[in-house]
């Protein structure tokens, strides 16, 4: 879900851009410092996470890892998600460094809004619901995020519906096993590691 | 040796065994790791130029839109790959072109093919004008240079059957190259990411550890 360089209008790159400054300076603020390697584990799993293609369906996709940044990490998801992308750009040419703002922002918002609609589910007492909710979170991190594309694509004329069609079709496999993966790992985390859980909530 | 030394005793928490098991998988998985970008070649054969376009996991990208520019930005024709990622096209001018591939979902490559390829063709009148253009400025260069006991259309016509077996000689090689052009994703590349986030929460503590003080 990496948009290339020179598809977008300088409008929505600018607008990409300001929108990630945003969230990384909000991200930055929050950030407890004990907390920088767990952000940075994360950020290298994300960069990681990009390469390992998902060999089902039309087109071409890979994990993306979003939903269990934002569960984990709360608002620090921008810049450790706005990091990974840099580097993704500059090391393999994923994307761009001019969409870098928009890309960022595509990504890190849906995890941002999964934090907040399901962190407190995860963490919860009821372990059915924290699976329950696990899984909706990473599952629609990634339905978030193609919309987010979606968007940023139709600014430049393309159909909206038609977009977001295609590229939520190409990533229900991706979905399915980014929710699957969110339940595993926040399960595993529950057993030996709950404060990690509660890591994001801890500086609002 | 080891007998005693505090080493020995050092268990693994079941947290860094989970750890380890993830880095062991990340490996694992390096080697089939591809890159997500689409990759767009383009060569000329005849007087034809064909293009490929793939996703650089090997899929191809159907039902895509090509578009091809002149040097200048204006858009010559445009067209939409097959089945195979491929389309073909009769260049119509003979000048650099820019051939841009806009994929599903925000991707896009571009790949220029200079004039001088266009000139291999044998076939159509533009691509043997071309040919004697270029023949001629070479001649003309080598005006102080004796040429034997050739005449000149007999020079001209060696070098346009030579030139013409060479480039069908190194057309697959240029393919070749062409194909492995952008390969982006690399073990060293993997192993440099991380290492730079690494770097960056170094710095980051660094200074915080400085601040604390």
């Amino acid at each position: 879900m990496h948009i290339s360089e020179g598809v977008l209008s300088a409008p929505v790159l600018a607008t990409g851009a300001a929108l990630t400054a945003a969230g990384c300076g909000i991200g930055l603020k929050k950030l407890d410092y004990d907390r920088v390697p767990q952000v940075a584990i994360l950020t290298s799993a994300f960069f990681v996470a990009s390469l390992i293609h998902v060999p089902i369906g039309p087109s071409s996709v890979h994990l993306v890892l979003n939903g269990l940044m934002g569960l984990l990490l709360g608002w620090a998801a921008f810049p450790a998600i706005l990091i990974a992308l840099f580097l993704q750009a500059l090391l393999f040419q994923f994307g761009g460094i001019t969409s870098l703002g928009v890309n960022t922002f595509n990504m890190a918002f849906p995890a941002i809004i999964c934090f907040y609609l399901f962190a407190y589910a995860v963490k919860g007492r009821n372990h059915l619901m924290s699976m329950a909710a696990a899984f909706a979170c990473g599952f629609s991190a990634i339905l978030v995020g193609c919309l987010m594309v979606a968007m940023s694509l139709a600014f430049t004329g393309d159909p909206l519906v038609g977009v977001a069609k295609i590229v939520a079709v190409a990533h229900l496999p991706v979905m399915i096993i980014e929710g699957l993966i969110t339940v595993f790992s926040t399960g595993f985390l529950r057993k030996l590691k709950p404060e990690l859980l509660e890591a994001a909530h801890a500086k609002r | 040796m080891l007998k005693g030394s505090p080493l020995r005793r050092y268990r693994l928490s079941r947290i860094s065994r989970f750890m380890i098991l993830l880095v062991v998988l990340m490996f694992a998985s390096i080697p089939r790791a591809l890159a997500h970008r689409v990759i767009l070649f383009a060569y000329a054969e005849g007087d034809k130029v064909f293009t490929e376009s793939y996703f650089s996991d090997g899929k191809r990208c159907q039902d895509s839109r090509i578009e091809v520019f002149d040097s200048s930005g204006n858009k010559l024709l445009e067209g939409k790959t097959d089945r195979n990622g491929q389309f073909a096209f009769e260049p119509p001018k003979k000048m650099d072109l820019r051939i841009v591939l806009t994929a599903s979902m925000g991707h896009r490559d571009e790949y220029v093919i200079p004039a001088k390829e266009l000139q291999g063709g044998s076939e159509g009148s533009a691509g043997k004008s071309g040919h004697n253009q270029a023949s001629k400025k070479v001649l003309q260069g080598e005006k102080g240079k004796p040429t034997g006991q050739l005449g000149r259309p007999e020079v001209e016509q060696i070098r346009v059957a030579v030139e013409e077996a060479l480039d069908e000689k190194l057309k697959p090689i240029m393919r070749l190259l062409a194909e492995r052009r952008n390969d982006g994703v690399s073990f060293v590349g993997v192993m440099g990411g991380i290492g730079f986030i690494f770097g960056i929460m170094g710095i980051i503590l660094y200074f915080k550890s400085r601040k604390g003080r």
